[in-house]
């Protein structure tokens, strides 16, 4: 019997999608602390598109990603309000889904409002895979983030589509370095030489490097050599559910959850954990 | 250990296939649709694929498009293609694109156990 149900609508049932939150950790100042979550969909346990990377892919071939783009940021607001404390957020959003859904700005923003999260504790994570939306479109959208004081990073700078003409049209408040220019930089001077490049450009525009997939502190040690402070991956903490990370070191210190000065320097808060080092992303902390 | 894609929209032929060839040392994903196919082919280097021409209805030839974009993306796989109905011209047309094995269904899972193993014995193409 062939199937009459596909994919996409079991993906678009409410809960299908989960999100789990990774913190990105602020070594800056004696830290380290908690600078931002930034939420990682799932899809449905046991199905192919549990995988992020799939997950997307086939969201991208079925022309649905503008779609499961707004599901997420849904349901990463919901994961984040049941956080306690004012860290902040950080999701992802294809640059095709800012100029295709009519009034995104003023969805993102109602939604936050539901969950009562201040939208100037969001940021945008903008991911780009092919150049299809309208430039102008794609501007104004920018422009009306702003205006209602989210953030906006550049996701994996250097990959794909993500380039320097992209860089120029967000202007980003953040860039995000991807994990295979991270991964093993402390060992290789053509990983070092790009790291050096992106912290040279943050610090040229006033924009700030954040470092994914960090997993040794002997790459930990080149980063920071580098300048690059904040810094998200294994080494300190996995992506995790929104209940599993209220029982961690981060929220469950007596001082949590404020965060490290960072985007509007707010004041310090807790260390990642409870003897002051880095967690390994084996060891459980609870 | 090998990874394999298994490609039908039939339930069960998916669990047996699946079952079949995890048990006998596969790393085995399993799609139902093209697009999720392809999406697992972007995301994953697979050893082996097998799928059904058939994918949506009866006569529909999905399993050529997997099979194109699998040449084109993962060429080194071996690429076993199975239907209930197959033509003369849709099997010419899976030579033309590369098709490692044209296999009419019902077939005993062993069997296609057997031309698999033969086809990732021999040289890569």
């Amino acid at each position: 019997m062939k199937r009459t149900r596909t994919l996409l609508d079991d993906l678009t049932n409410p809960g299908a999608i989960r999100m789990e939150l990774q913190p990105i950790v602020d070594l800056s100042d004696g830290g380290p602390r908690l600078y931002m979550l930034e939420a990682l969909a799932r899809g449905p346990r046991g199905t192919t598109m549990e995988r992020p990377d799939v997950l997307f892919e086939y969201a991208r071939r079925k022309g649905v990603e503008a779609q499961i783009d707004m599901i997420c940021i849904a349901e990463a607001l919901a994961s984040f309000a049941s956080l306690p404390g004012r860290s902040r957020l950080s999701v992802n959003v294809h640059s095709s889904t800012l100029a295709s859904v009519e009034g995104f700005t003023r969805k993102v923003v109602d939604c936050a409002t539901a969950y009562d999260v201040d939208p100037h504790r969001v940021m945008l994570e903008i991911v780009e895979h092919h150049n299809r939306w309208s430039a102008a479109t794609f501007q104004h959208a920018l422009a009306e983030i702003r205006e209602a004081g989210m953030r906006i990073a550049l996701d994996d700078l250097g990959m794909g589509a993500s380039n320097y003409h992209l860089f120029v049209d967000c202007r980003p408040d953040h860039i995000k370095i991807d994990r295979s220019i991270v991964a093993g930089c402390s060992a290789d001077p053509w990983r070092r030489a790009v790291l050096a490049s992106v912290a040279g450009l943050a610090t040229a525009v006033g924009s700030t490097a954040i470092a994914e997939g960090l997993e040794t502190f002997a790459d930990l040690k080149t980063l920071q050599d580098l300048g690059i402070d904040k810094v998200q991956g294994w080494l300190f903490a996995r992506a995790m559910p929104a209940s599993e990370l209220a029982q961690s070191p981060f929220f469950r210190t007596p001082s949590s959850p404020d965060i490290a000065p960072g985007i509007e320097g707010e004041r310090s808060g807790n260390a990642v954990n409870q003897h002051g080092r880095p967690v390994r992303s084996q060891e459980k902390t609870h | 250990m090998k990874r394999l894609l298994l490609i039908d929209d039939e339930e069960t032929i998916l669990f047996a296939l699946d079952r079949y060839f995890s048990r006998n040392g596969f790393t085995v994903d399993c799609a139902r649709e093209l697009e999720e196919a392809e999406a697992l082919a972007v995301c994953t280097s697979y050893d082996l694929v097998i799928a059904d021409l058939s994918l949506t209805e009866n006569g529909s030839t999905e399993g050529l498009e997997i099979l194109r974009y699998i040449r084109r993306t993962c060429p080194a796989a071996r690429f076993i293609l199975l239907t209930a109905h197959a033509t003369a011209l849709v099997e010419h047309e899976a030579m033309r694109r590369g098709v490692d094995a044209f296999l009419h269904k019902p077939r005993p899972l062993a069997e296609i156990a057997r031309i698999a193993a033969t086809l990732m014995e021999g040289p890569r193409p």
